[in-house]
């Protein structure tokens, strides 16, 4: 029992990581992304990959899995995050349905079967393989990611993305350059995922191609909804939610996609702030205009 | 409709806004604003705008920018609602009522800036000018009719209207709106951003319509050219109507000279 | 080889072109896209091939009650993840559709299943050999009729009252509204006859195929997207030429290049058109 509570506090971990991340293209960005599996899968790769064929260790293993997800965002983002909101959702489910077929395909990959045996981090002589040291590493990570998100978000920057999403004409007026920040953001965001994706592939040292699909970029985007556009603590609590609720409801399970995605339409109509949405932050774009 | 011009000389000298004055000629007026007050979110542009049309009237509400002409029109069409006040056409509230509704009514606004459908055919914007319309022998009968007024709906039907110049995107912009078959036209601004010569050409046929006896209301920042057509004037500021009167009393106000004539401005709507 | 490969990728093409015209229409009166279109496109398949599984029914009436289906199921929608939300900032929508897309999906998966569905009627249809391709009479069959829709709605949309006023709201709503045109009954007929010409390509696609199934309408939803950005957003003839392009590009990367990434070619198609000439091969209305 134990054992399982360290299993979903870990996996909670990885989410909340994913789940912040995809809310800062949501909530800072007014954005929306529907490939932010495939960073997380690319970065899950990159790091099992290189630790595997390269031994690299698990420090640098990470950092390659955060820069090459963070390369692609940013190469996604540039040509798409200056057009309108709904090009980004389709172009990074498009990347998603390319880094699929790309995992699927390629030989070094492992193809549908993915790979196994990926090494449990060791970081200065002192192993990980222990859940309860893998959920400090995580809990780490999460608080690593926490801070630099809420530094982001109360900084001259933030206050600039916050102007974005609420009104860009006005923000381009004013002289921010939207689009740069935009892809700042984006690429940010996806470096994040990649992190998330490393610590996955370390834990559960065996990654397959259907870890990474739109299944798990709509229960983050659900995670998201759930706690609240823009909302960091809410991105908490719903990353919690929705990755504990599923085993609490394990007889449901066939019913769990119906639920997101009635989810997702009942929460925008009836509490767009989601459920600790609405707070500190400006959640003037949810509202209606008269 | 026949018959207003007559009329028109011995009106408009009531000062009166509601209350029509008691000459024999006068008929009880089809517009009427009672006290409106409309905005946008938080904002009250109309702080209380009372005025009336009577049938076969040109009437004008002049005055600066914001001063909330086009808030005006845009409350009486249905597009803003009535917040307080009461908004009339022939004894009949429209507070409530919806743009289609209110179109059906007859009251029939030429949007400021035209607005032209610019990817449609020209006549394609004509057939949506009579859109609630009915009666189909009749809507074919009245688009002949403006082809023959205006040759240049004929020369252009196929051309799409945004390849129009902007006086004759204005001409159409009037006759899609004539093909809705007005009992009241409304305009908004149709002078802005033409050039003198073209405006001219637009008042050409307002005043043509007026001496078909078309009741018309009219709104302008060009003052100059809409008190020279109009039978009556309001004039507006910040919300509110400042002073109304016959259109020839307000072109010898002072105030009105000094705030929207300008001094020494020539006369070149002759 | 070559002329083969056209052939089918025509044939997709033109299911990707109807698909692309519901998008680009929505997209045209919104401003919004319709994620879920694909799964109207998977429940018009799903009506035709139930129906005609109980043996009772005509292939035309099953057809055209399929496409009925679809259009009532965008109808719904339009009222349940739009009309609610309409004023708020567009993601908002976009993700009240992405929503309606999961839920109908896995809705289809529990009552349906996961497994194909073969197409219940065999047609005997035989193939044409014109000048060294062979190309049967069942794709010809198809794509006439997709041409045929299309033509269908682009009378529509020229010509009738209707037709010209979902232009018109289109194009400046609330001008369209002082003209008398209802916009909301004008927006619910978008969605009407875009769903029925999604249903439709799902159904052709269901026999082309001879599998229907819950997660049908995923790719070629997207693929019909980026189809319709090719074309430009908002405009008819681009969404058929997006859609045509498309299928072609496929069926010609997939034999060429590399057949296990065909479903790559869409968006990589889509990357290249948004880096390069966002407004599409001719130019969206935009909004």
């Amino acid at each position: 029992m134990e054992a399982y509570i360290l299993h979903l506090s870990i996996m909670a971990g990885i989410y909340i990581i994913l789940t912040v991340s995809l809310n800062l293209i949501i909530g800072y960005a007014g954005q929306v992304s529907l490939g932010h599996a495939a960073f997380f899968g690319l970065g899950a790769y990159v790091s099992a990959l290189t630790s595997l064929n390269w031994g690299l260790p698990f420090p640098a293993a990470l950092v390659l899995a955060m820069l090459f997800a963070g390369a692609c965002g940013l190469g996604l983002g540039l040509p798409t995050l200056r057009l309108k909101e709904d090009y980004l959702a389709i172009v990074t489910l498009g990347f998603g349905v390319i880094v699929d077929l790309i995992m699927v395909n390629l030989t070094i990959t492992g193809g549908p079967d993915g790979l196994v045996g990926i090494p449990a981090p060791v970081i200065f002589g002192l192993s990980f393989r222990p859940p309860v040291r893998y959920l400090a590493l995580v809990l780490l990570t999460v608080g690593f990611t926490l801070l630099v998100v809420h530094r982001l978000v109360h900084s001259y920057h933030g206050r600039a993305l916050r102007a974005i999403r609420d009104h860009e004409v006005t923000a381009q007026v004013m002289g921010v350059n939207t689009p740069a920040y935009k892809v700042m953001i984006f690429t940010l965001a996806a470096a994040l995922a990649g992190a998330a994706g490393s610590l996955y592939a370390h834990y559960i040292t065996f990654i397959n191609p259907e870890s990474f699909g739109l299944h798990t970029s709509i229960l983050v985007l659900s995670m998201v909804i759930l706690g609240g556009m823009g909302s960091l603590a809410g991105s908490v609590v719903g990353a919690m939610t929705l990755a504990v609720l599923p085993e609490l409801l394990r007889r449901a399970q066939a019913y769990q996609d119906l639920i997101y995605g009635a989810l997702l339409i009942v929460l925008l109509i009836w509490r767009p702030q989601g459920l600790l949405g609405g707070g500190k932050l400006s959640l003037k774009f949810l509202r209606k205009k008269e | 409709m026949e018959g207003g011009s007559e009329e028109r000389g011995s009106r408009g000298t009531g000062v009166s806004p509601v209350i029509p004055p008691p000459t024999p000629s006068s008929r009880p007026p089809m517009l009427t604003l009672k006290s409106v007050q409309a905005g946008y979110g938080p904002l009250t542009v109309l702080k209380g705008i009372s005025l009336h049309v009577r049938p076969g009237e040109v009437v004008t509400l002049i005055g600066g920018n914001g001063a909330g002409k086009s808030t005006t029109l845009r409350t009486i069409c249905g597009l803003l609602p009535v917040r307080r006040g009461v908004l009339e056409f022939d004894g009949q509230e429209l507070n409530r009522l919806s743009p289609e509704r209110i179109v059906s009514l007859g009251l029939v606004l030429v949007p400021e800036g035209r607005r032209v459908f610019s990817s449609l055919s020209v006549t394609a914007n004509l057939e949506l000018g009579s859109y609630h319309r009915t009666d189909k022998a009749q809507v074919r009968r009245d688009l002949e009719d403006l082809r023959e007024r205006f040759p240049l709906l004929r020369e252009r039907a196929a051309q799409p209207a945004g390849t129009l110049s902007g006086g004759e995107q204005q001409m159409l912009a009037i006759c899609r709106a004539l093909m809705a078959k007005p009992r009241l036209l409304m305009l908004d601004e149709p002078s802005m951003g033409l050039a003198p010569r073209i405006v001219r050409q637009v008042y050409g046929i307002l005043s043509d319509l007026k001496a078909r006896g078309t009741t018309l209301l009219l709104i302008e920042q060009n003052a100059r050219a809409a008190l020279k057509l109009a039978d009556r004037g309001y004039v507006m500021e910040t919300g509110r109507i400042i002073l109304d009167g016959a259109a020839a009393e307000l072109r010898d106000d002072p105030e009105v000279q000094r705030a929207y004539l300008g001094k020494g401005y020539r006369e070149v709507w002759e | 080889m070559f002329l083969q490969q056209l052939f089918n990728g025509l044939t997709t093409g033109s299911a990707y072109a109807l698909i692309a015209l519901g998008y680009t229409m929505i997209y045209g009166i919104l401003g919004l896209i319709n994620f879920a279109q694909g799964e109207i496109y998977m429940c018009g398949a799903f009506v035709a091939v139930l129906l005609l599984a109980t043996g009772k029914v005509n292939f035309f009436i099953a057809f055209a009650a399929g496409m009925g289906a679809a259009a009532l199921l965008g109808l719904i929608l339009e009222r349940v993840a739009f009309r609610p939300l309409r004023g708020a900032h567009p993601l908002v929508p976009l993700i009240s559709a992405i929503g309606a897309s999961i839920f109908l999906q896995s809705l289809a998966l529990l009552v349906f299943g996961p497994s194909d569905r073969p197409f219940p009627i065999q047609f005997t249809f035989s193939t044409v050999t014109l000048g060294g391709v062979a190309i049967s009479t069942l794709q010809g069959a198809i794509f006439a009729a997709a041409l045929g829709l299309m033509a269908l709605l682009v009378l529509f949309v020229r010509f009738t009252r209707y037709g010209k006023a979902i232009v018109a709201c289109a194009l400046d709503r609330d001008t369209a509204r002082l003209m008398g045109i209802n916009v909301d009954r004008m927006v619910a007929l978008t969605f009407i006859i875009g769903s029925a010409l999604s249903g439709a390509a799902g159904i052709m696609m269901a026999i082309y195929y001879n599998a229907t199934y819950p997660r049908m309408g995923l790719l070629p939803g997207l693929k019909a997207f980026s189809a319709a950005i090719l074309g430009g957003v908002g405009n008819i003839p681009g969404a058929i030429l997006g859609g045509l392009v498309l299928g072609v590009a496929e069926s010609l990367g997939a034999a060429y290049i590399a057949s296990g990434y065909k479903d790559a070619v869409a968006f990589v198609i889509l990357i290249l058109v948004l880096l390069l000439r966002p407004q599409g091969i001719l130019k969206g209305r935009g909004h």
